[in-house]
């Protein structure tokens, strides 16, 4: 959880021709890399990809992950190897990213987390209008895999950009709201935190008895409702 | 026939293991599964099971009492002691148990994980297709946890007849291979060098999900590297903590993560890293992808 956006810009900039880089993860892995800091473009570009890799399988592909910036690739080194593999992911990206989540989500937070007041204040709005401006646009689910169903959501506008707290609290509880870095965050899990905690959700990403076990996937449309 | 298992006394991070949770990580969840994977697999042909859960213990031991039934067991891993009823057996090995058999590991001269493996099925639950636990997610084995003194293990299927494959390969010495890392640019060829040249010592701040090394020539002292956009992470890639603390990650390893990472551990050497105790030295070489590829064809024939 160390990532600002550099930009959140749409239009013009979201159809730059980006090239990934593709490099190994071990020896049984390759990292598929469209920027090396968390913008739009590079999120749009990595989730579009994982989409085409999941339509359009590859030999020896044994499991693809949207990450960030980036998409993970892991292969059997017995059925095939880096510079073919690298040679079929190449062929398969297309230069741009056309790709869009049909899926969307509403999700209600209590907003009554310990840091609201705070974080209003230092963007210097009453909690309540933070709240609203919190809420007012649609979010993607930039990414999964933190922790169990963890999301991060994103992007918030630039008048909403803070950064992350100093100090790391050890534990929060399943469903906390967190707020950092132009996004807001779901904790499915009780996990430590650098992030301003903003509320709670009584939704669940999480469910191990579940399959699939967690029901936002990276590229998903989330909009946030406050209930009090 | 149910055979009955009791946990008389075991380590902390004693845990139920199986092959891991794999194509999991979208979720959050990483594979988990044994330290030792060939000790695993050892120990499965020596109690003639071909596929099913075991037991991971670490260098606290273990005991178990057989309340009923009886079963196959086998045994590998490091070096430990083990007793049957008070007697002392060959490790690694194997044995049958009968109602009211005691069997008692403690360990000997090296390593850091062994095995118990059945010739029944252990009766737990599929979590997400597999029994292995999951102590960052707290998933599989028993209700995601260690096992504790009292806990019941219950077995069904008859006690296999197979017979022991062969003993293992004389383990690998020398440095631990790695790959070089998505992030080794980030680092400069002075500091690379003085990885590659260095020597560390494995900390006592180790577990599934990862092992901290001690850099006794502060190799990444002064490198300075601010933390990165996350990436997904797999077992053995090795990061570089903001104070400059290298850490391998283990098969209970974060999903995903910012840290710089210099290098991966290859898969053929993974498992003899996870032996190493603390206080022992280790040192790193790089070696290619395809070199890999050929050391694990050649253990594979």
């Amino acid at each position: 959880m160390e990532q600002s956006p550099k930009t959140a810009a749409h239009g013009p900039l979201a159809r730059r021709q980006i090239k990934p880089e593709i490099a190994p993860l071990g020896d049984a892995a390759l990292l598929v890399r469209f920027g090396k800091s968390l913008d739009d473009v590079a999120n749009r570009a990595a989730l579009a990809f994982a989409a085409q890799l999941e339509t359009d399988a590859i030999a020896g592909v044994v499991e693809v992950v949207p990450s960030l910036v980036s998409v993970l690739v892991r292969y059997d080194p017995a059925v095939t190897d880096r510079i073919r593999l690298s040679g079929e992911l190449a062929l398969r990206w297309s230069g741009e990213a056309s790709w869009e989540s049909t899926r969307s989500h509403r999700i209600a937070v209590h907003f009554d987390g310990p840091d609201l007041v705070e974080v209003a204040m230092t963007l210097g709005v009453r909690p309540e209008d933070f709240v609203q401006m919190h809420n007012d646009s649609e979010l993607r689910v930039l990414a999964t895999g933190f922790a169990p169903g963890f999301v991060y959501c994103g992007f918030h506008g630039a008048r909403l950009i803070l950064p992350r707290r100093t100090t790391v609290r050890p534990r929060v509880p399943a469903g906390s709201v967190l707020f950092a870095a132009g996004q807001t965050a779901i904790a499915a899990t009780e996990i430590p935190t650098g992030w301003h905690v903003i509320g709670h959700t009584q939704f669940r990403n999480f469910d191990a008895s579940a399959e699939p076990p967690t029901r936002l996937q990276a590229g998903d449309r989330v909009i946030f409702e406050a209930i009090h | 026939m149910t055979a009955l298992l009791r946990v008389v006394r075991a380590g902390p991070l004693c845990t139920v293991q199986e092959q891991g949770r794999f194509g999991r990580l979208a979720h959050g969840i990483s594979a988990s599964g044994p330290m030792d994977n060939d000790a695993f697999d050892l120990a499965g042909a020596l109690a003639g099971a071909d596929d099913g859960a075991g037991i991971e213990f670490t260098r606290a031991g273990l005991t178990l009492r057989m309340e009923a039934g009886e079963l196959s067991l086998g045994w590998a891993g490091g070096d430990f002691a083990v007793h049957l009823n008070g007697l002392a057996l060959k490790w690694p090995g194997c044995a049958a148990m009968r109602a009211g058999d005691e069997i008692d590991i403690s360990p000997g001269a090296w390593g850091n994980y062994g095995y118990l493996r059945f010739g029944s099925q252990l009766n737990l639950p599929l979590v997400l297709g597999s029994r292995a636990t999951s102590t960052r997610a707290r998933i599989g084995g028993l209700d995601g946890r260690a096992l504790q003194a009292g806990d019941q293990l219950s077995f069904s299927g008859p006690a296999s007849r197979k017979l022991p494959k062969p003993m293992p390969e004389e383990p690998t010495i020398g440095p631990v291979r790695f790959v070089w890392g998505i992030h080794a640019d980030v680092f400069s060829p002075e500091v690379r060098q003085r990885f590659v040249d260095g020597q560390f010592q494995v900390s006592s701040m180790m577990d599934r999900m990862g092992v901290r090394l001690i850099d006794e020539g502060g190799v990444f002292a002064d490198s300075g590297v601010l933390s990165l956009v996350s990436d997904p992470i797999l077992p053995g890639d090795i990061q570089i903590l903001g104070d400059g603390t290298p850490i391998v990650l283990m098969r209970d390893h974060q999903p995903t993560g910012g840290y710089p990472r210099i290098g991966t551990v290859i898969s053929a050497d993974f498992d003899r890293f996870a032996q190493i105790r603390p206080g022992e030295a280790v040192a790193f070489a790089p070696v290619s992808v395809e070199h890999a590829h050929r050391l694990l064809r050649s253990r594979s024939s």
